[in-house]
């Protein structure tokens, strides 16, 4: 056999329709991807309920219990409050819109698509969230005249859980677009079709 | 570029050059599911590579360069299953269609597939009918270093074709 033999099997494949799509297996697979996504998503919105209302809680506690007068940890409580009530309300919503989804296919994958941009919202509005606490915080630290280390030491927190925050967000926004590719693929008559190499 | 626009050349694309990517999936990926997950990661880039086409290369040129890159980068990272899914989720999502197989094809698949992952590319390029300079340019390296590999991938493929016909496969 010379190259041009070889060529020449290479280019049989042109006109060959070789691969099919198994749909029932990518519904699987949309199937597992949206479990995944709603799994983590229950999980961040109890987590960020729960932490809020706990903080909330305990700086109010604290402040009653000793004291001092200083209004920014006041106000921080009841920040956490808002956010803790704001994340129960947006999970009340989120669940009670569940029911709007078939359970075709396609249904399934506008849902994932669907929880996976709420992970998204959720995750960037609790990274803002940690700007006015920072704030906030700081302003009570400065208060009540802590020392400049302690500021220093709460800044670098606060500025590690942003970037941390940025790193979980874009780790959402790249499983969206993974959905959002087999959306797109879907919609076009090609996948329907068998496909020619 | 507007999501419509990004979302109708890709589809295009997708529509017109989907052999090319199968051809790399099938030269990178052994098992079906290996190439699922192959084909799944360059479909993403392909789709991500759209605003920044500037036409100065042909679709072609670059849907074979987003996909190789793909392809070399995967294998090295050598992902061999999805995270979090069961076995009944990783059920195949392509499979073969009802056509005969063409065992030669797959002979040469074969061959393809024990080159190293530059020289596949260079294989694959070569097969596309690609010149020596546009090798040059998607690989990254000389027009002569594309000539020596070239030289030496063919005789390869010729020694191996000829112990191929001997066994009367």
């Amino acid at each position: 056999m010379e190259f041009d033999d070889v060529q020449r099997i290479w280019d049989t494949q042109n006109s060959m329709p070789l691969y099919a799509i198994n749909e029932e297996a990518l519904h699987r697979r949309i199937l597992a991807k949206k479990k995944k996504a709603r799994h983590i998503t229950n999980i961040s919105e109890l987590l960020l309920i729960i932490v809020n209302l706990g903080a909330g809680i305990l700086i109010l506690g604290i402040n009653f219990s000793e004291p001092t007068g200083n209004i920014f940890m006041y106000l921080m409580a009841a920040w956490m409050f808002g956010t803790s009530l704001y994340l129960t309300v947006s999970r009340i919503r989120r669940i009670s819109g569940d029911g709007r989804f078939d359970r075709s296919m396609h249904g399934d994958l506008r849902h994932a698509i669907s929880v996976a941009t709420y992970q998204i919202r959720l995750s960037q509005l609790m990274r803002w969230n940690t700007l006015p606490i920072a704030t906030l915080c700081l302003l009570g630290l400065w208060q009540s005249g802590k020392p400049i280390w302690v500021v220093g030491l709460i800044v670098l927190f606060f500025a590690l859980s942003y970037y941390v925050g940025g790193w979980e967000h874009n780790i959402y926004k790249a499983r969206k677009g993974e959905l959002e590719i087999i959306q797109k693929k879907l919609e076009s008559e090609d996948l329907t079709d068998n496909r020619s190499m | 570029m507007t999501k419509k626009e990004q979302k109708q050349i890709f589809e295009m694309w997708l529509g017109q050059h989907k052999g090319l990517l199968f051809k790399v999936v099938r030269a990178y990926a052994i098992s079906t599911l290996d190439q699922d997950d192959l084909f799944q990661e360059i479909i993403i880039q392909v789709w991500r590579s759209v605003p920044s086409f500037r036409q100065e290369a042909s679709v072609t040129t670059w849907l074979y360069r987003i996909s190789l890159n793909t392809a070399i980068k995967w294998k090295k990272k050598e992902q061999k299953n999805y995270p979090g899914e069961t076995l009944d989720d990783v059920q195949q999502v392509l499979h073969e269609s009802g056509t005969p197989r063409d065992e030669r094809l797959d002979w040469l698949y074969e061959e393809i597939y024990k080159l190293d992952e530059i020289d596949r590319s260079v294989t694959l390029l070569l097969l596309a009918g690609f010149s020596y300079k546009e090798m040059a340019a998607l690989m990254g390296i000389t027009e002569s270093n594309v000539g020596v590999k070239i030289n030496r991938i063919k005789k390869q493929l010729i020694t191996k074709s000829k112990k191929y016909d001997n066994h009367g496969i």
